[in-house]
């Protein structure tokens, strides 16, 4: 599935504009800590997170993930956007819980290949 | 240049976590029995223990500094250290500000909260609920702060939770920090640099980030070679700057 699809279906908010919305989902991972997220996600990933800190984007371009949704409402810091769109990493906005999402995301089918 | 052995994280019996062995009249008083001649009190976002620590320290002659550690809205523990009580202070009310009504402390879950005087007296009981997380975000954790007068460290970077380090993946240059914060178990790290690569230029500090007596004297410490006991001077230490020393991984116990 691509990152345009889910767009509609879970009623995200992009909150960036350079991101490639065509990208394959390759499965996801839900953490806060980033420096685990470092460790554990892997590319074409889908990353969800409540932390809206700049280095949120560094992690997600480093290991080029295919988007990041950020929950619960949290505040996204403005250098984050901008940093996003210097790195065109595709940033999605949501009130709902990570729970709520990756279920969501889960049940529309991106599961992680074992 | 003045040689001072200096302990910049100690918790008093106001932190929950902390043993009511913790007074602070006990700690600088341990603290002048054992060469310790600077020290930072930090408790978990509240400041309630500072005056009394102050006065110890005249008493004592030990250069008192006050503290305070806080947590950011990443859940990461940065401690601020200041000049005066009255810096502190102004610094208290904006984290006071910054935190969402919490339930209030469960003594019982999580350790009570006491604050005390300057010779062990029972004052109050802090019944809000200390630990967790302010509004503030790291980055104005630390602007708020140092513009303020601080001087701000990141707490135990190298542990699992609480570390700015772990919260965020690594360390940006941009946060104005003054330095990170290797923790007791961990000091091998300043040989070995292993987190150099994720933390960038930040000198390394070493604490005892003591909770009771026995930690807080057997915990690391810094040897510091400064004009005065002051921010100023302690920054300049270390950046290595005009002279200045600040060498961690020091122990009390292996110098004696």
């Amino acid at each position: 599935m691509k990152v345009s699809e889910i767009v509609p279906r879970l009623r995200l908010v992009n909150v960036t504009h350079k991101g490639n919305l065509e990208v394959e989902i390759k499965g996801g991972y839900t953490s806060d800590l980033l420096s685990n997220v470092m460790g554990q996600a892997k590319a074409g990933m889908i990353w969800v997170t409540m932390q809206g800190h700049h280095n949120v984007v560094a992690v997600a371009s480093l290991l080029e993930l295919s988007a990041v949704i950020i929950t619960g409402g949290t505040k996204i810091e403005e250098e984050t956007i901008a940093k996003a769109d210097e790195n065109e990493v595709t940033v999605f906005s949501t009130t709902m819980s990570s729970y709520e999402v990756t279920g969501r995301l889960y049940a529309l089918g991106i599961i992680n290949q074992q | 240049m003045k040689r001072f052995i200096g302990d910049f994280h100690v918790h008093t019996l106001l932190s929950p976590c902390a043993e009511v062995e913790m007074t602070p009249n006990h700690i600088v008083l341990r603290a002048a029995q054992n060469g310790i001649s600077i020290l930072a009190i930090t408790d978990h976002n509240a400041s309630g223990n500072v005056l009394a620590a102050l006065e110890a320290g005249r008493k004592y002659g030990v250069n008192v500094f006050p503290g305070m550690e806080v947590e950011s809205l990443e859940e990461a523990h940065i401690v601020t250290i200041f000049n005066t009580w009255e810096q502190l202070a102004a610094w208290q009310k904006i984290v006071d500000d910054s935190r969402r009504d919490l339930p209030p402390n469960n003594a019982k879950k999580f350790g009570g909260q006491f604050v005390v005087d300057a010779y062990d007296n029972f004052v109050c009981e802090e019944k809000k609920m200390l630990l967790g997380a302010c509004q503030l975000t790291a980055a104005e954790v630390i602007s708020k702060s140092r513009y303020l007068g601080a001087l701000v460290f990141a707490a135990h970077i190298d542990r699992p939770s609480y570390s700015l380090l772990g919260q965020l993946g690594f360390i940006g240059e941009e946060l104005a920090l003054d330095a990170v914060e290797i923790s007791r178990c961990n000091v091998s790290e300043l040989k070995t640099n292993k987190l150099r690569p994720l933390i960038g230029s930040l000198p390394y500090m070493t604490n005892s980030d003591g909770h009771n007596i026995s930690d807080f004297i057997q915990g690391p410490k810094n040897l510091l070679e400064i004009k005065e006991p002051s921010v100023e001077e302690i920054r300049l230490a270390l950046k290595g700057e005009k002279g200045r020393k600040f060498r961690p991984g020091y122990f009390i116990s292996l110098n004696r």
